[in-house]
């Protein structure tokens, strides 16, 4: 089932001469885990956005073929319509905070109590959220007396114990240190596998091509490639698009082994072992 | 399209654009405080959001930051609040037509929101507290008029507004500068008029 | 963290009534003195306030909160006494200046007045948390969005206050005059508050986009975490004060 359905995208935002988004499509099924990843400005926010209506309902700017989402024309549906099928987390977690609420519980109540989910469902929905990204003991502090880190998973539970059918997350792991964003990735992870479509913008290459079903090269507002992560990684014009492959897949490429089968270079440390151990023999 | 600043429908920009104005308001004052300066300049973020997204988030900073005032402060600040929507309401309206171009007009604006909030203050101060307005400059004068048997809305008046052009002027001032120094992609987000474009 | 706020957390009586009925109570005791008109009303609703700041072991906290009133109400009774319009009868003379009786008589008024409505207002602000008075109003209709507004603001003012802080410190590091002439301390101004300001509004769009995500915009009807707290007696003081007020009104109607 198609979840969602991008259709010659192009955006410009107000007061900027070039397209943010050029041309872009692209079909995304239910459950899939997708990676996005290309340099900065390459327009990988902007095409989050676009998936929540953001872009063009917040920014206005001007707007180019079409989104659909669940059945949804992202471009004739508000972005409160659309939050009840999409989460969006973005990078900076200070901003993304209410500011309106005392507590982790409360400031996690908050989407809940705009959409008007009823009490006895909300608080089943928040525990399991704070659970899943292990904030369970922060229930009643503050939202700004956490560290950065601590506030980072609290905007993605916030957004997920909104229950949406897609997830897009835009850098959600830079204020976390790696233990911390293997943790997060596991959660998401286990997101994916109940059916939920993951979305996700992300620097760290290893664990792009580790997660992802499918990952997307964005450059210039262009879609490069859409394709799994060992054959996106294993092009040999990455460095063009300012992409380092993941570090295993380097080495590999170094020592010149491929996976017999595919004849990609593996991607993950495992895969990698395995690789260089048949190489050995 | 003309009378748009008068749209009572808020964006989510703007409702969010409200606490961030009262925020400066308060940190004005304190500065103003710390610094020991003769001047209020807790009025800020009232003119600024007024300047940015028009007469009805100015008033609308303005109650709202007596309310807080009132319930976290100083009660009597609720009944002030009138003064307060008068210059969210006064600099809104002259911002959006088009009236602060510079500092000279700044200084024009200033002056007009210092006789908007004595017209408005005055009647408070005299039936509240019998004409002053706490201000120790400023009671002083009305207190020389009194024992000159001015009548009381007259020395009340006069108290209100030698406090108020100062204040007023630096306050309208200091918003523009701020304003001016906004990136545009910031300030595009509080106008009335944007359309999305088809490509 | 502490969020802007005087509520004191001591769990009498007095704080689990509802805020709505502390709001009708402010309304009464400003309402009911204006309507009887002279001393008596004024005073005895002043005691009552008074009585229930004892009772909600608040009182101590009353002072800084009034404060700033009694020093202008102190300098209203001075320039009354001596400058009234209306002076006539000399009630005493400190140090050669002479205070009046009809001067003294209407600062005194205006004391009670303003006391008055500094305790009634005293009583909510005290024993109510801010958060629990927004969420009362946003369940009695009050916009969620302006009910956003106000806790918001609650929130945004320490964190503001924080940075100024810090930015207070660096300013005066880098070698910032903050003493001195008039001009200098004038200068010293807009560096200061510059950075807080232009932060503060740039953030505003995230922090709007942050919204629209957690559907801040939607037409749903809204929900609440909290339990509504219901009691037979909080409706029963609604009605007696709604009472008191219509006694006040039928009282100066027949005498």
């Amino acid at each position: 089932m198609k979840k969602i359905v991008v259709e010659g995208l192009k955006y410009r935002y107000p007061l900027t001469a070039e397209l943010a988004l050029n041309d872009v499509s692209f079909e995304i099924e239910k459950g899939e885990f997708i990676g996005i990843i290309g340099r900065n400005l390459a327009g990988k926010s902007t095409l989050c956005q676009a998936l929540m209506g953001l872009v063009p309902h917040f920014y206005k700017g001007a707007y180019g073929g079409s989104v659909t989402v669940d059945g949804l024309n992202v471009a004739q549906t508000e972005i409160c319509e659309l939050a009840r099928k999409v989460g969006l987390v973005f990078q900076n977690p200070f901003t993304q905070v209410s500011g309106s609420k005392m507590t982790v519980y409360e400031e996690l109540a908050f989407g809940l109590e705009n959409l008007g989910v009823p009490r006895a469902e909300m608080m089943p929905r928040i525990e399991s959220a704070m659970a899943l990204l292990g904030i369970e003991r922060f229930g009643k502090r503050n939202p700004f007396d956490l560290s950065g880190g601590q506030m980072q998973r609290m905007a993605i539970a916030s957004v997920i114990a909104m229950a949406p059918d897609i997830i897009v997350l835009d850098e959600p792991t830079s204020q976390l240190d790696p233990q911390g964003s293997e943790e997060v990735f596991q959660a998401i992870q286990a997101l994916s596998r109940q059916g939920m479509t993951v979305i996700m913008v992300e620097h760290k290459m290893e664990k792009i091509a580790r997660y992802s079903d499918r990952v997307m090269l964005l450059d210039h507002g262009r879609l490069v490639d859409f394709d799994t992560p060992e054959r996106v990684f294993s092009r040999d014009d990455l460095a063009q698009y300012g992409i380092a492959a993941p570090i295993f897949a380097r080495i590999c490429q170094g020592l010149g082994i491929r996976t017999p089968q595919t004849g990609l270079y593996p991607m993950t440390l495992d895969d990698a072992y395995d690789q260089v151990v048949n190489w050995h023999e | 399209m003309k009378n748009s600043m008068w749209s009572l429908k808020l964006s989510t920009s703007a409702l969010v654009l409200i606490p961030a104005a009262v925020g400066i308001n308060y940190i004005g004052k304190l500065f103003a405080g710390l610094l020991k300066l003769p001047l209020w300049l807790d009025a800020i973020g009232t003119v600024l959001a007024a300047m940015l997204a028009g007469p009805v988030v100015g008033a609308i900073c303005g109650a709202i930051n007596n309310v807080i005032y009132g319930l976290t402060m100083d009660p009597i600040s609720f009944i002030y609040g009138l003064t307060s929507i008068g210059i969210g309401l006064s600099v809104g309206v002259l911002a959006h037509r088009g009236r602060i171009t510079g500092i000279g007009s700044a200084v024009v604006v200033g002056l007009i929101a210092a006789v908007v909030s004595t017209v408005i203050s005055t009647p408070i101060n005299i039936g509240f507290w019998g004409g002053q307005t706490g201000n120790v400059w400023g009671d002083l004068v009305f207190a020389w008029m009194a024992a000159h048997h001015f009548p009381v809305w007259m020395s009340s008046t006069v108290d209100e507004f030698i406090v108020d052009v100062p204040d007023k002027i630096a306050t309208v001032i200091v918003a523009y500068g701020i304003f001016k120094g906004l990136p545009q992609k910031m300030t595009i987000l509080f106008r009335h008029d944007s359309q999305t474009e088809q490509l | 963290m502490k969020a802007l706020s005087l509520y004191q957390d001591n769990g009498t009586l007095i704080h689990r009534v509802d805020p709505i009925s502390k709001l009708l109570y402010i309304a009464a005791a400003i309402f009911i003195p204006v309507v009887l008109t002279g001393f008596t009303a004024g005073l005895a609703m002043l005691g009552l306030s008074l009585m229930l700041l004892v009772l909600a072991r608040v009182l101590r906290k009353v002072v800084p909160l009034i404060g700033f009133s009694m020093l202008v109400l102190i300098s209203v009774v001075i320039i009354q006494g001596l400058f009234y319009a209306g002076n006539r009868q000399v009630m005493f003379a400190l140090g050669g200046v002479h205070f009046y009786r009809e001067g003294l008589l209407f600062s005194a008024a205006i004391c009670v007045r303003v006391l008055n409505i500094l305790c009634a207002f005293a009583l909510l602000v005290l024993t109510t948390r801010p958060s629990d008075l927004i969420e009362s109003l946003v369940r009695q209709g009050l916009s969620p969005h302006f009910g956003y507004v106000l806790s918001s603001v609650l929130q945004i003012i320490p964190q503001m206050t924080g940075t100024m802080e810090t930015i207070t410190d660096a300013q005066r590091s880098r070698g910032m005059e903050t003493e001195g002439s008039l001009m200098v301390r004038l200068r010293a101004f807009l560096p200061l508050i510059g950075p807080v300001v232009m932060n503060s509004l740039v953030s505003t769009r995230e922090r709007s986009l942050a919204l629209e995500v957690r559907a801040f915009s939607s037409r749903a009807q809204k929900t609440f975490l909290n339990e509504e707290r219901v009691s037979t007696s909080n409706r029963v003081i609604k009605i007696v004060l709604l009472a008191a007020m219509a006694a006040a009104v039928a009282w100066r109607v027949v005498s």
